[in-house]
């Protein structure tokens, strides 16, 4: 158990590193807190302005809503520039052979680059979550911690089900860009299913909402700590990780 | 150490390794050799666990690769084709990595890099980003990875492929540093390579290993006739009537030679070990005059040629060495003899040697 926790670390070490070092992540990055200022800067406006023109609008309530919708778009789009590589480039420098033929799993390797990606994408937030807490500080009416714990859980899990996903599509991709145009195409696919099972009517439409990490990312963003979202979001989480293991192991029954 | 056998590998409907057994020991140094495709990948692969084997068994310092694959990663060292190296990690930073995965102990894993370091003569370079190195380094650190957590046992795919003569020669003496007290199975195309560096070797061929020996062995099991190269001044009646009266001579060929006035001739006796003395002797008999006396050794190039060329090629050779003294007529001094035309096996040996 120590050896697979120390196996964990060190890929979780070696990936965060390979970030910290990686002129692309800090472009990444770029992007990532420039848009969303951006957006949020024009949302909070929106609903100011709304107020300002005498309707009865809760501004700090509908901002972190808005926030939380654009942050969706905004992870679907920035995670899997950075999960691409996760794999594409363990095969592009031939390592997965060193780590095929040392001491650790399969398992250890796709939970150690999750979490490394996760812990990445949370650091990214740090910022981003500073100037939220000043900004609710002086919300009028007052915000209950509640609804921002959990809309922020909601997109701390889309972003680890995003990550898993294109950590699976990293390990199946010969390279970083066909693994990202993989990852959009998954997420898009995901997505129409959904538009699909309301078009459908029952019993598409209760399956596919079932299945649709949107629906689940909606309902935690109200507030709603639903536990079935959050197995729902573990249970993609879990099965991004599976499928990389498996394929991983996959691979070497290949002629290469 | 190192125990393989019977092992088979099927790639669907292609046999890429069939019945290949073999041992090494510890303080060895063993060679898989044969041509690019033989199975040499592919056998160091499954010891390593990277493949599974379809039948046979493997087992590294008592463990069995398939049935406890964590024990065997523990205990062995191994260095693919194309070393596999992160390039924007430091030398020091990646064998710390490296350490960690495979399961040096955080206390332990200072020294253990250190000496990987020394070992490899990476010391110069263990700040330096790993694509900054050259391919000499880069092949280096790919063995000090193979080697940081001191394992009983090392497989070197192709170690020296693509280096300079100097880098190769570095490579050798480090092979055979840390052979001492370490299992070493290496890979290799090359047959400097084996001469050079290692101590017994296995021929693999299309899949099957066709020889598993020493070298002084292998030599040792060819066909039992002693070659003799001559350079002599004399009539070729002289000559030829020399060779004729000696028993134990099977056959001889003419060969061209720069002097004008000599004549060099490649005879072919049964292993007697007096023949050379006796072949002197006859030919000083016949008032032959003795200018240079040779044998030949059997090379690791020859052998190698014999046992990994196909079966189909075989007769071919077999009909062009028939010997055929009598009809072998004797050239001019300083010409080409026509006979030679009909051996191409021969020179081709020559040449390679």
């Amino acid at each position: 158990m120590t050896l697979i926790f120390n196996n964990i670390v060190a890929i979780f070490r070696k990936e965060l590193q390979g970030y910290f070092k990686s002129s692309l992540a800090y472009i990444i990055a770029g992007v990532f807190w420039f848009s969303v200022c951006a957006f949020s800067v024009a949302e909070v406006r929106t609903w100011i302005e709304l107020k300002a023109a005498g309707h009865m609008v809760d501004v700090p309530q509908e901002s972190l809503k808005s926030f939380l919708s654009v942050m969706f778009w905004i992870v679907i789009f920035i995670v899997p520039s950075l999960s691409m590589g996760l794999y594409a480039e363990e095969r592009r420098h031939r390592t997965l052979e060193l780590l095929a033929t040392s001491p650790i799993t399969n398992w250890a390797v796709a939970v150690g680059k999750l979490l490394a990606l996760w812990t990445l994408f949370i650091t990214m937030m740090l910022p981003v979550g500073i100037l939220e807490v000043v900004f609710l500080s002086y919300a009028d009416p007052p915000m209950a911690p509640g609804v921002f714990v959990v809309g922020h859980l909601g997109l701390f899990l889309l972003a680890a089900t995003i990550s898993s996903l294109g950590l699976f599509i990293s390990s199946i991709a010969d390279s970083s860009f066909l693994a990202i145009i993989l990852t959009y195409a998954l997420i898009f696919i995901l997505f129409w299913l959904f538009v699909l099972g309301e078009q459908w009517g029952e019993p598409w439409e209760t399956l596919f909402s079932q299945m649709s990490f949107f629906k689940h990312y909606a309902t935690l963003t109200q507030g709603v700590l639903d536990m079935s979202s959050v197995v729902s979001f573990a249970s993609y989480i879990l099965l991004g990780l599976f499928l990389t293991a498996q394929s991983i192991d996959l691979l070497r029954f290949q002629r290469r | 150490m190192i125990e393989v056998e019977h092992l088979s590998k099927v790639y669907g409907s292609t046999t890429a390794l069939q019945d290949v057994t073999f041992e090494a020991q510890p303080g060895e140094i063993l060679g898989l050799l044969g041509p690019n495709g033989a199975g040499k990948t592919t056998t160091m692969r499954i010891l390593a666990g990277y493949l599974p084997a379809t039948r046979g068994t493997a087992r590294v310092a008592g463990y069995e690769v398939h049935d406890q694959p964590m024990a065997v990663r523990q205990r062995i060292g191994y260095l693919p084709e194309v070393p596999p190296l992160y390039p924007h990690m430091t030398v020091e930073g990646y064998l710390h990595f490296v350490g960690r995965i495979k399961g040096v102990s955080a206390g332990d894993r200072a020294q253990q890099v250190q000496w990987a370091l020394e070992q490899c003569n990476l010391l110069e370079v263990q700040k330096s980003l790993i694509y900054k190195l050259s391919k000499g380094f880069r092949q280096r650190v790919g063995i000090a990875q193979a080697i940081v957590h001191n394992p009983p046992a090392i497989i070197l795919d192709e170690p020296t492929i693509g280096l300079d003569p100097r880098q190769i020669i570095d490579i050798r003496n480090l092979i055979k540093t840390l052979a001492q007290d370490k299992t070493v199975i290496l890979s290799t195309h090359i047959l400097p390579e084996v001469s050079m560096t290692c101590q017994r070797v296995a021929i693999i061929n299309y899949g099957k290993v066709v020889a598993t020996s020493t070298l002084a062995d292998l030599k040792a099991q060819q066909p039992d006739q002693l070659t003799y190269e001559l350079e002599l001044q004399g009539t070729s009646e002289k000559i030829e009537h020399g060779l004729q009266t000696l028993d134990g001579v099977l056959t001889w060929r003419w060969l061209t030679t720069p002097h004008p006035d000599r004549r060099k001739v490649r005879v072919i006796c049964h292993p007697d070990t007096t023949i050379g003395h006796q072949l002197t002797h006859h030919l000083v008999h016949a008032n032959v005059a003795v200018y240079e006396m040779r044998r030949l050794g059997t090379s690791l190039e020859e052998i190698y040629l014999e046992l990994t060329t196909q079966e189909a090629d075989i007769p071919s050779e077999i009909e062009a060495d028939e010997p055929d003294h009598s009809v072998t007529a004797p050239p001019p001094a300083n010409s080409e003899p026509p006979t030679q035309k009909d051996n191409p096996s021969i020179d081709e040996a020559e040449d390679t040697r």
